[in-house]
């Protein structure tokens, strides 16, 4: 009610600035770290990362920001009600919206349509964004083209050049942008997480403008200023979960709805995502090196007590009460937070320790990242670890790079910890258990801490006196485990099955080029194996033709695949049945004898998909192809063909043709010269001669 | 029509206070929302809202060297809202005016620490204050400056106890002595370009590095009487020199804009060098723009006289690298920019706003009350402000 009254208050001079700050991630990413508090709340060089988002938001002149959360709401309600943003004098009005029921983005914005919270264009963040972009020209340039254009342009992404190798930029977030340089309309957005053949749609290039721009130097900066629209939108499409599939539902859609996205690119200030711990290392260490100025950390912009410190050179920052042994260097880029004692001879670089903890002697610490109440005892090295609240460290421990030491965990004395170690109090397999709901709350986690105490600290992963479970590490093969390690930082791309498969596969739709579709994609992969289960299936339980048809059809609804492909696929299938079943070092001649009886079998199947003489040539073409990996088998193509052909699956004009096509490749040219081909196709012509004599 | 104020400002002392025992009542039945609006409650909240904004201003502004507003500018406003404070906060005596002043004064320093001249503002109001007080009580503060030892030793203690007393005038005596101060920051910039002509002459050549609206100001003054021709060093990385050429040029001033890396070179030429500062020190030094002390050396080397334009609210009682915070380091984009790439992560870059520029490299200071050596400084300065003010963290 509130809300509503200051929302009309301040209208009556110019559009109240208004922010939705989605203080949850949706994912799992900085498990078991984020287990214990949200990620929101993890501290980024002692400050809380939604402040730095909250502060970005009020000093772009956002008078009212509305603060979703899910996981662990209790404790940001708490944070925030004893932050500054909750005093009266705040400029930004915060307004804290729980539910345990948002599971997405999406979620969150058909809530806030629901609810109708927002009036106007609003800014759109995350709770782990840093930033100091000035947004007010991009919210300019949305406001005069939603006044020339109504309600055309829905959204505006704001994206930070950084070219690629930039370390602020993380490979999970790689994107490619097709843009109208002049309208600045995003033509095309996608990740490029290592793809390595990009597909663009040609009709985005066919409209419009005449000049395009193809970006693969961007940051998405995770802020986007939206128009109301856009929550109407995510109710309209209740299938959107992230904005991800916002941006490619628009773009697809966009000639039906007429929505327009727009972007605006910044060389000036900072603005990244802590998406991972990878990023949760360059950001902290960004705005150590200032590079968030005037977000610093000695400005004490959170106007929390005691938390004022000092900053002299080579970026060194005290907060009050910190003391320092004899004899111990901060080189530089070190943060301490306040009453720290560290014992004597001990180098600190590119360090961030919490307040409250105890270090000893002769410590080396090395792009650490440290919270508080921890203790670390004499002789520990540490090199790029993260070491969250209450940890104690023995006697001469070793941390690797990348390891990770959440909460209350006791490692030592005297283990060495491999790379990417990750150590919990919470046992790996709660989150099994768990699994099953899509989302944790609360309650769960209390439940299952009583289940760990039953189970035993390994000594061998934590040390003798150590408490803690070792969560996957990445030296494992298990690759299922791997995949975790890597991704709280964030060193190998785990796509989105959901989001990225279906859009690349429209995109093939899209694609008019003359290339088969995209080979590489996961889908098609997916879809072959199904194929060629489902075949064996087929002929080991003896279902007949027309059920197989049945079958085939219906994965091609389930994948979304093109009638081409099915083909090729098909094709593709068969003709490397006998390989999988006999073993690739079979010969020529075994090769054919198992396959014609197949392909005898087969016919009607084949039948039912090859009709066209265009779907001969395909059909050909992709036999061509796998016959062109497999070199020593060329002598069965002649048979293969002239089962097909007595099958009446091809035609004669149809071999011909594809006989005669002009070849680029010299292999391809190499197999038509083949004698046995030769022969097969001399043997047609003179069939065909002699029909037509006939006649 | 201020006095008119100033009448309904001591009327509504009273008023405050029965509204005082009335937020305490609410408070005490907890009460989340005062029932009845208040025209005093109003006051307070509009005026702790302004010195929030002003903080939040004062945190953000400087995301380069220069801010975006002058310092002139800044100093008018600190004492504005300082006469704000005056006229709307609750006070009873002259004691606890300054106290609010002094923590409010705090605040403000320590939102934007390199903004020397906020802290400056606030002691000259204290000063002003103190000598109200005195005024007020028949005794003249004013002859107390000059302390001698004997004195000192009869004196015992500060005077601070004696500021209990309570006046009824003292309020507007304030807050018209806080207006004198603004008239005099409204005119100090014509004040100091008032002397030009005393200092340039004809055909002279004139040096001086990025951009100062004093020396702006003085420059173009000089100009309506006078040719001559000014150098001007662009003071990378942030090249403010080259908006302050542009708008000499405007004024058809014979301008010529060089590298930071050319002023030796240039400096055998070059009749005077005048520049601005950001601060002046107790000790005579400057706290001024990168790469004025470069300037100031090659200045000395050719002997060439090194004029700084500095107006009286400059003066900071603060002497060079007693903390920390002396420097004042912004982000390395202008140095080496965001868009670089790898080459980032491998190396750390530095951007330091100001530097430290001794006095001894100084020739003559141009205020608004005059011309003088750096060695007078100290002099000023005990006449600007009062010695127990210097540290506005020290008082009670």
């Amino acid at each position: 009610l509130i809300a509503i009254n200051v929302t009309s208050r301040g209208r009556e001079e110019q559009p109240l600035l208004q922010a939705v700050l989605v203080a949850d991630s949706f994912n799992r990413r900085f498990f078991p770290i984020s287990k214990d508090q949200p990620r929101a709340l993890l501290p980024l060089a002692n400050v809380s990362m939604i402040d730095y988002t909250l502060e970005f938001l009020t000093s772009t002149g956002v008078q009212e920001t509305f603060v979703f959360c899910c996981w662990m709401s209790s404790k940001i309600k708490e944070h925030l009600q004893k932050s500054k943003w909750c005093r009266p004098t705040s400029p930004n009005v915060v307004h804290v919206i729980t539910s345990d029921l948002y599971r997405s983005l999406g979620d969150v914005l058909r809530d806030v349509d629901a609810k109708a919270l927002v009036r106007s264009d609003f800014l759109l963040v995350y709770g782990d964004v840093v930033s100091n972009i000035d947004v007010s020209q991009a919210l300019q340039e949305h406001r005069q083209r939603r006044k020339m254009e109504k309600n055309i342009s829905v959204m505006t992404m704001i994206f930070k050049e950084s070219p690629p190798g930039h370390k602020t930029r993380c490979e999970d977030d790689d994107i490619i942008v097709a843009m109208d340089s002049k309208s600045k309309r995003i033509l095309h957005y996608q990740r490029a997480q290592a793809l390595k053949k990009l597909h663009f749609p040609m009709n985005i290039f066919h409209s419009g403008s005449d000049e395009f721009e193809i970006r693969f130097d961007l940051l998405d900066c995770h802020i986007s200023i939206c128009s109301p629209q856009v929550a109407e939108l995510f109710t309209d499409n209740f299938d959107y979960q992230t904005k991800n599939d916002f941006v490619r539902g628009l773009l697809v859609n966009e000639e039906i709805l007429g929505n327009q996205i727009h972007m605006h690119v910044t060389k000036d200030g900072y603005g990244a995502c802590v998406s991972n711990l990878l990023m949760y290392d360059t950001v902290s260490s960004d705005t150590i090196r200032r590079w968030v100025y005037p977000i610093t950390p000695e400005a004490n912009f959170a106007d929390q007590e005691g938390q004022s410190c000092t900053h002299s050179r080579h970026n060194v920052y005290r907060e009050p009460g910190v003391s320092l042994g004899h004899g111990s260097q901060m080189e530089e880029n070190v943060l301490i937070g306040r009453n720290t004692m560290i014992g004597a001879n001990c180098t600190i670089s590119n360090t961030v320790i919490g307040a409250n903890c105890v270090i000893g002697d002769n410590v080396t610490l090395d792009r650490a990242y440290i919270w508080n109440r921890v203790h670390i005892a004499n002789d520990v090295k540490v090199k790029q670890s993260v070491i969250c609240d209450n940890v104690e460290v023995k006697h001469g421990v070793v941390l690797n790079e990348q390891c990770v030491l959440a909460y209350n965990v006791v490692v030592g004395p005297d283990i060495t910890l491999q790379e990417g170690t990750v150590l919990s109090m919470h046992h790996p397999d709660e989150e099994d258990d768990e699994d099953e709901d899509e989302f944790l709350s609360d309650d769960d986690v209390g439940h299952s801490k009583d289940k760990t105490k039953q189970k035993v600290f390994n000594p061998a992963e934590v040390g003798s006196e150590g408490k803690g479970y070792r969560w996957k590490t990445s030296s494992l093969d298990d690759t299922e485990e791997d995949e975790l390690a890597e991704c709280i930082w964030g060193l190998a791309l785990n796509p989105d099955p959901e989001s990225d498969s279906e859009s690349e596969v429209s995109e093939g739709s899209h694609d008019l080029g003359s290339h088969p579709a995209s080979p590489e994609l996961d889908d098609v992969k997916v879809f072959q194996n199904e194929v060629h289960g489902t075949l064996q299936r087929g002929l080991d339980e003896n279902i007949s033709c027309d059920n197989l048809v049945l079958e085939i059809n219906s994965l091609k609804y389930a994948y979304n695949i093109s009638l081409k492909e099915v083909m090729q696929i098909l094709i593709r299938v068969v003709l490397e049945f006998p390989f999988h079943q006999q073993g690739a070092q079979i010969s020529t001649a075994q090769y054919s004898s198992h396959l014609l009886p197949l392909l005898k079998k087969w016919a009607p199947v084949f039948k039912n998909y090859v009709k066209r003489p265009q779907d001969q040539l395909d059909c050909l073409a992709s036999m061509e192809e796998v016959f062109l990996e497999r070199e020593t088998h060329w002598a069965a193509l002649v048979k293969v063909l002239m089962s097909m052909y007595q099958l009446e699956i091809l035609e004669e004009e149809g071999i011909m043709s594809w006989f005669r096509q002009s070849t680029t490749t010299d292999k391809s040219q190499q197999l038509r010269r083949n004698q046995g081909l030769l022969k097969f196709i001399q043997w047609i012509e003179e069939a065909e001669e002699s029909s037509e004599g006939d006649e | 029509m201020t006095r008119r104020r100033f009448l309904s400002g001591s009327a509504s002392v009273q008023a405050f206070r029965r509204l005082d025992q009335l937020t305490i009542l609410a408070r005490n039945q907890r009460f989340t929302e005062t029932p009845v609006k208040m025209p005093g409650a109003d006051k307070e909240t509009d005026l702790s809202e302004r010195i929030e904004s002003f903080l939040s201003e004062l945190k953000r502004c400087g995301s380069g060297a220069g801010s975006l507003r002058g310092s002139a500018e800044t100093a008018r406003e600190t004492t504005a809202l300082l006469r704000r404070i005056t006229a709307q906060a609750r006070w009873g005596n002259a004691g606890e005016l300054m106290e609010i002043i002094r923590k409010e004064g705090r605040r403000m320093t320590a939102a934007q620490p390199s903004e020397t001249t906020v802290g400056n503002m606030v002691r000259r109001v204290l000063k002003i204050i103190r000598e109200e007080y005195a005024r007020s009580r028949g005794s003249s503060e004013e002859t107390d400056q000059q302390e001698s030892l004997h004195k000192l030793l009869t004196s015992g203690g500060s005077s601070e106890d004696n500021f209990r007393q309570h006046f009824a005038h003292l309020k507007a005596n304030v807050i018209e002595a806080i207006n004198e101060l603004l008239t005099e920051l409204e005119g100090t910039t014509d004040n100091i370009s008032m002397q030009a002509l005393e200092h340039i002459h004809s055909n002279e050549v004139i040096m001086t590095i990025g951009r100062s609206r004093t020396v702006e100001a003085f420059l173009k003054d000089a100009a309506r009487k006078r040719k001559f021709h000014v150098i001007v060093a662009e003071c990378a990385p942030f090249c403010q020199g080259h908006e302050m050429a542009t708008s000499l040029c405007k004024e058809d001033i014979e301008t010529t804009v060089i590298p930071d890396a050319a002023i030796f070179a240039v400096m055998s030429r070059v009749n005077k060098v005048i520049i601005g500062t950001q601060t002046v020190l107790a000790n005579g030094g400057l706290r001024a723009v990168n790469g004025t002390h470069t300037l100031a050396l090659a200045a000395k080397h050719h002997s060439t006289p090194l004029i700084v334009c500095a107006p009286m609210f400059k003066l900071s009682p603060q002497f060079p690298n007693e903390e920390d915070t002396f420097h004042k380091f912004v982000s390395p984009h202008e140095v080496l920019p965001f868009t670089e790439g790898e080459i980032l992560s491998k190396v750390n870059a530095h951007c330091p706003v100001f530097d430290y520029v001794p006095p001894e490299l100084i020739t003559l200071f141009i205020s608004n009350i005059g011309g003088n050596a750096p060695s007078y400084i100290y002099r000023l300065m005990s006449e600007l402000y009062h010695p127990e003010d210097h540290e506005l963290y020290t008082g009670k």
